[in-house]
């Protein structure tokens, strides 16, 4: 059973150190961190782009254990937060595809280049588009979640593949790995900080307002 | 029952009916003509060229009829009320999902063998240049594909919507082998098919994890 209370008494939490850790990261992004010479204020966006890429990940990788979870033990709290999950993950998916394009235009000239990270995430955000569809066109029984769930693992061990693939196919243009200066450094942390807080932050409410969940008031 | 026989038996059935009934593999083979008809129209081609576009464009026909024959491969049980009845029966459900991924796994190389010719006879497209090689890379796309879509088409058994969700829930997740099959095709015709080509092993990671990882999850798939 979970507890709406003892949830929202989470969510309120996660939500005070959200706003806390992203004023902090706003901060150095502005005023600490320096410009960088090539793309100039455009590369600021890689303080949060970056972020919400791991963070989609890290909600995805949530529902998939939860959707086993539930396959296992057969108890549907535990697809309320692999549901919850992917519904998250699904929103910072979405914000890796607002902010590349973003880059992009300012990199190189246009809003979208077949480049193998860009496409990484939008084959993701068609998986996990789907299986919000699932639930959205089915009924809300037991079948209904047994094939989000199913969908939510094989959708997620698709992911390396997806990105290998992608990889193989298109040409390289995001560098393979990032020298930063140590300011630059600093602030990416905080700012990856302040992103995964703030996708636990929406989690715990996402679980929360779900009919299924009893108040315990 | 022995869990070999009851593959032998689903398997024999599914097979029986389907060439009895014929419609499930007719309308694929139809589409695939109508398909290749229309390519002819929409890009004014005269020819197709497998070291280059051409190969995607052949996947992408024999994805699209393989779809229209593996959303099906349950429809008749579930018409019938047969599907229960197997559920019922004392056997590995394991089985039960083997069986039907064999029988889309045949369907799909005779759609593959078929297409092959359309194309040569159409457009003079190279299959007879390294027949063997392709003959490979299909069934090696087969199995992976084989193995989702049987899957998917077992989670859809009285869905709401399920012809609409089919290719929505399948299409993103083939993406992988869909890329790797193209790609290959291409490769192919220059140069032989080698094991350390990172496609081809990509094609074989993808249909181990994917059949092994279905046919653990047919029983919670189907599971009333």
């Amino acid at each position: 059973m979970i507890l709406k209370k003892l949830l929202r008494k989470w969510a309120t939490l996660f939500s005070i150190l959200a706003l806390f850790t992203n004023i902090l990261a706003l901060l150095m992004v502005f005023f600490y961190a320096p410009t960088e010479v090539q793309m100039g204020e455009v590369q600021k966006i890689f303080y949060y782009h970056v972020p919400c890429a791991i963070a989609s990940y890290f909600m995805v990788f949530i529902s998939f254990v939860f959707s086993i979870a539930f396959l296992v033990k057969k108890d549907e709290k535990y697809d309320i937060w692999a549901y919850a999950g992917a519904e998250v993950g699904l929103v910072f998916i979405l914000c890796v595809l607002v902010s590349g394009p973003i880059w992009g235009k300012a990199a190189w000239g246009k809003w979208w280049v077949w480049e193998p990270r860009l496409t990484t995430f939008l084959i993701i955000f068609l998986i996990y588009f789907s299986y919000i569809l699932v639930r959205i066109f089915g009924k809300q029984d037991t079948k209904t979640l047994k094939v989000a769930s199913v969908f939510s693992i094989i959708g997620f061990l698709d992911v390396p593949l997806v990105n290998r693939a992608v990889y193989w196919w298109g040409s390289i243009v995001h560098p393979k790995s990032v020298s930063l200066e140590p300011q630059m450094k600093l602030t990416f942390f905080v700012s990856l900080l302040s992103v995964i807080i703030l996708s636990l932050s929406f989690l715990f409410w996402r679980v929360s307002v779900d009919e299924r969940v009893i108040d315990n008031d | 029952m022995n869990f070999l026989k009851v593959i032998f038996f689903v398997f024999i059935k599914d097979i029986k009916d389907e060439l009895r009934r014929k419609e499930n593999i007719l309308s694929s083979l139809f589409f695939q003509l109508l398909s290749l008809v229309l390519i002819h129209f929409a890009v004014d081609m005269t020819s197709i060229d497998l070291s280059k576009e051409g190969a995607g464009l052949m996947w992408l026909i024999i994805i699209f009829a393989g779809t229209i024959f593996m959303q099906n491969i349950f429809r008749k049980e579930e018409e019938n009320g047969v599907f229960l009845a197997l559920l019922l029966a004392p056997v590995d459900r394991a089985a039960i999902y083997l069986a039907k991924f064999f029988v889309s796994f045949i369907f799909l190389t005779i759609l593959e063998v078929f297409l092959f010719f359309l194309s040569f006879f159409f457009f003079g497209a190279a299959v007879f240049d390294s027949p063997l090689q392709l003959l490979i890379l299909a069934i090696g796309v087969n199995v992976g594909f084989s193995a989702l879509g049987t899957l998917i088409s077992s989670l859809l058994i009285n869905q709401k919507g399920s012809s609409i969700l089919y290719p929505l829930l399948l299409y993103p997740l083939l993406f992988p082998l869909f890329a790797a099959a193209a790609a290959l095709t291409q490769s192919t015709l220059k140069s032989s098919l080698a094991f350390s080509d990172p496609w081809l092993r990509l094609i074989i990671l993808f249909d181990i994890i994917f059949l092994a990882v279905s046919s653990m999850l047919f029983e919670s798939a189907v599971e009333e």
